[in-house]
């Protein structure tokens, strides 16, 4: 019997096994949370709030107050939970289609604003739960319901830059970054600092991270793997994109 | 500890607006959320210069949509949050709003109604009594006073954050254009010295203790998985909603006794109907006056007792007849003959009531 | 006349329902029925409900000038109604007696700076027009603060009043407030304005001396 590797201790067991695909990344986003949870020793501090989507299915993921929200509106229900307490540590969980399409306006106004909340995008290229429709992020080519004969740059334009945009548009303090499943340790790193910005009051910080959706992308492992690998990398570049301090000055 | 806002009593001569303002001050709300919209946006103005002065919040979003979704979120955290907002505001409204019905969220929202559909006008109307009694895409499980004076939106203000504390539904305090703008004077005043004493409030997250070790973590959902387990819920609600209706059902009635016509209004143009059916009697015409205060819900009781004596019920108002299918839904059944006289997105005078009447009574 | 009977440019600023459209239009219209050529301008830019628009033709039939929108001229009233109209921003450079109706606003008597040659004009007089039933002006310290925000300011006006409900007793009591505040700022009572009824009772000049004007209101008939 092979041993089992330890759950995230704010992990609920009662909600286990997860309710997630086979292969989804969404488990191994919310156990990069949740062990950045863990070692911050916050977990009765957090409130988490999950988007519709396949992110509801994590509203009872947690040891920890949780809000299922509607589709896009994620974001201003935290904001609207840490504006009026400002003590708790305030968590937005969405996917592509709820962050930069449905609620974009919500993440462009959340970051112009310096929200001391932390938001955690899970990139996987398509609507997943409505059954694979195109998404803000699906890949130029790629074939959705909706975009039955791949997606056409020309009619349709090309994948969101999420976080390039988040980065643009925040005021100094704000954290951005991008991770992806392929690299859970770099990932929890990432949403640590991201939440440790929260902690420290600086500014909006902001995780996406390329996930996995073998079920709509009809893939078996290795193309699954592949995909986020090497294909999705090809437009969204994996690393840190903004650091609270000072910006460096052009040329330097 | 900043002081009161209001000591004891204090007559004062304002808008509808600064009323709503002073109000929430009074009754203690915390943060205020809001964007935008004639003609509710002096709400927000006095309430951002009272801001500093009494320690209280205010976050101006990017829409109504975030404006009803961040007060969602201020309720969660266990404050008094409301935001305000009118017409085209209210239609956006009714997704966070709908949210705050699945989860028995005490939101409260002040809506100074203007003309529609659409854009319209910025200045009066009664048309937006469906959607707010019955909008969104559920069984209208709120609470909705229509006021009528300065004093009412002070009064009823106050009121609304304690029936939604209390009952746990969203609660709308229906005003207007007119309303919103029109000065008058009132009597301000601490709601502790007249025995109003404000229903608690208590933090649905971000309670003390580790969740799933100190105390059961609080899991709120509006998703289900399949209709037996959303029925189970909402037959809940519902009942929940019929125990507490009479106890929330407010009117006002007066000469309705004797009367063969009872002129039923809300809001605005009830003080028009109030002043014509003083006038039609004093001309002895038997006529009676029949004012619902909670548009949702309505006080079904009365308005089916008032409907049982008179021969015609006439409905006013500024609108086509939105008043009347909640009401006519509330009497079903009952044989009195039902007149109206309707005019959309328009401000109603005395006048018209009295010589209505005359007409329909010769 | 001219040299020896110089302009009245006088600029009404106030809190919302302070009642400082009514002073205005009164003050024109008495300065009208002296014989003086006067022009009305409503300077109402956020919010504006009651405006001087519905009763402008009916102030121009008694004789004054009334620089402000007409319906016809503007579209979705209260929304895009407060655009400032070009023919306005110039007041100050017509001839005759000046009248401003400033409407309420956090930047006070900042919104004079819209109106070109406000900064030079030598005659130009500023004066808060204050009702203590207002919340935010209902005492000395509230009302000091208030007119020492609101930026050059040149005399008080007490006009407090509740409306229909207004009494003898809320205009005496205003007339001390205001006089005890003006006092502290270093700045004269111009006047006490209240309705005929009521202005009879108190006589030419209230307990403080100050002379008091009569009221005829127009406002409530303008909403929207």
């Amino acid at each position: 019997m092979s041993v089992q590797p330890a759950m995230p201790k704010c992990w609920r067991i009662e909600s286990k096994p997860h309710k997630f695909c086979p292969g989804c990344g969404h488990g191994l986003v919310l156990k990069a949370l949740g062990q950045a949870i863990d070692e911050l020793g916050i977990q009765d501090k957090i409130v988490f709030g999950c988007d519709i989507g396949c992110s509801l299915l994590s509203w009872d993921f947690f040891n920890c107050d949780t809000i299922q929200t509607h589709h896009g509106r994620t974001t201003p229900v935290v904001t609207g939970i840490k504006r009026a307490n400002p003590d708790v540590i305030a968590v937005a969980y969405m996917g592509d289609g709820g962050g930069y399409a449905i609620g974009s306006q919500h993440l462009v106004n959340a970051s112009a604003r310096n929200e001391r909340i932390t938001a955690i995008l899970v990139n996987n290229t398509q609507y997943g739960m409505t059954g694979g429709q195109m998404a803000p992020t699906t890949m130029p080519g790629q074939k959705t319901e909706t975009s039955p004969y791949g997606r056409d740059p020309e009619k349709t334009g090309y994948p969101t830059q999420g976080p390039e945009m988040v980065a643009a548009i925040t005021p100094e303090g704000a954290y951005v970054a991008r991770g992806t499943v392929a690299n859970v340790k770099q990932l929890k790193g990432f949403i640590k600092k991201a939440l440790e910005n929260q902690i420290a009051g600086n500014g909006f910080s902001f995780v996406e991270a390329l996930s996995t959706c073998p079920t709509n992308w009809r893939t078996n492992a290795e193309e699954t793997w592949n995909f986020v690998e090497k294909e999705m990398t090809k437009y969204f570049k994996v690393g840190e994109i903004k650091v609270p301090g000072p910006r460096e000055k052009e040329g330097q | 500890m900043p002081e009161k806002p209001i000591q004891g009593e204090k007559r004062a001569f304002m808008t509808g607006n600064e009323v709503v303002a002073w109000a929430a001050l009074a009754a203690g709300a915390e943060i205020m959320y809001g964007y935008p919209i004639t003609p509710q946006n002096e709400i927000m103005h006095y309430w951002t210069r009272m801001v500093p002065k009494y320690d209280r919040r205010f976050l101006q979003t990017e829409d109504e949509l975030s404006a009803g979704f961040t007060t969602v979120g201020g309720v969660l955290a266990g404050k008094r949050a409301f935001t305000a907002t009118a017409g085209p505001g209210n239609t956006l409204m009714q997704e966070p709003l709908s949210m705050a019905e699945a989860m028995r969220l005490p939101v409260v929202v002040v809506v100074q109604q203007r003309g529609g559909p659409s854009t319209a006008t910025v200045i009066y109307s009664q048309q937006e009594v469906t959607m707010t009694t019955l909008g969104g895409n559920g069984e209208g499980l709120r609470v909705v006073y229509s006021t009528a004076t300065h004093q009412e939106l002070f009064d009823y203000t106050i009121k609304a954050f304690n029936t939604a504390w209390k009952y746990r539904f969203p609660t709308f305090v229906l005003g207007d254009g007119y309303q919103a703008k029109m000065r008058e004077s009132l009597v301000l005043y601490d709601p502790q010295t007249r025995g109003i004493e404000m229903v608690p409030t208590e933090p649905y997250v971000g309670k003390p203790g580790l969740p799933g070790t100190d105390r059961p973590p609080t899991h709120m959902r509006n998703t289900y998985n399949v209709e037996e387990e959303l029925y189970e819920v909402l037959e809940q609600y519902l009942a929940d909603y019929a125990k507490a209706a009479p106890q929330i059902a407010e009117y006002d009635a007066f000469d309705t006794e004797d009367a063969d016509l009872v002129i039923v209004s809300h809001g605005v143009v009830s003080r028009a109907c109030k002043a014509a059916v003083k006038e039609l009697r004093e001309a002895g015409y038997k006529v009676g006056y029949f004012r619902p205060i909670t548009l949702r819900p309505l006080p079904v009781d009365q308005l089916r007792e008032t409907a049982g004596k008179c021969k015609q019920m006439m409905v006013v108002e500024s609108a086509n007849g939105q008043l009347d299918r909640l009401v006519k839904e509330a009497i079903f059944g009952s044989t009195v003959e039902m007149l109206s006289l309707f005019k959309p997105g328009v401000g109603i005078t005395s006048e018209e009531v009295v010589s209505r009447v005359k007409e329909i009574k010769g | 006349m001219g040299a020896i009977d110089p302009r009245v440019v006088e600029a009404y600023i106030g809190e919302y329902a302070s009642g400082k459209s009514e002073v205005a239009v009164n003050r024109a219209l008495d300065l009208a029925t002296g014989g003086r050529k006067v022009v009305l301008v409503d300077l109402d830019i956020v919010e504006p409900c009651y405006t001087l628009r519905p009763i402008k033709k009916e102030l121009e039939a008694k004789g004054i000038t009334v620089l402000a929108w007409e319906t016809r001229d503007t579209v979705g009233l209260g929304e895009t109604g407060n655009v400032l109209r070009a023919e306005n921003r110039w007041a100050l450079r017509r001839s005759g007696d000046i009248i401003l109706d400033v409407g309420y606003g956090v930047e006070g008597a900042k919104t004079l700076n819209l109106l070109e040659g406000s900064g030079a004009d030598p005659d130009l007089k500023i004066f808060a027009v204050i009702n203590i039933a207002r919340p935010m002006t209902s005492t000395v310290n509230e009302i000091v603060q208030y007119v020492r925000d609101l930026g050059k300011v040149h005399g008080l006006i007490n006009n407090s009043h509740l409306g229909d409900d207004t009494d003898l007793e809320i205009v005496l009591e205003g007339a001390r407030v205001v006089g005890v505040a003006a006092e502290k700022l270093g700045l004269p009572v111009v006047a006490t304005t209240a309705v005929d009824e009521i202005a009879a009772l108190i006589g030419p000049v209230d307990s403080a001396g100050n002379p008091v004007r009569k009221l005829v209101r127009y406002m409530p008939r303008t909403l929207w």
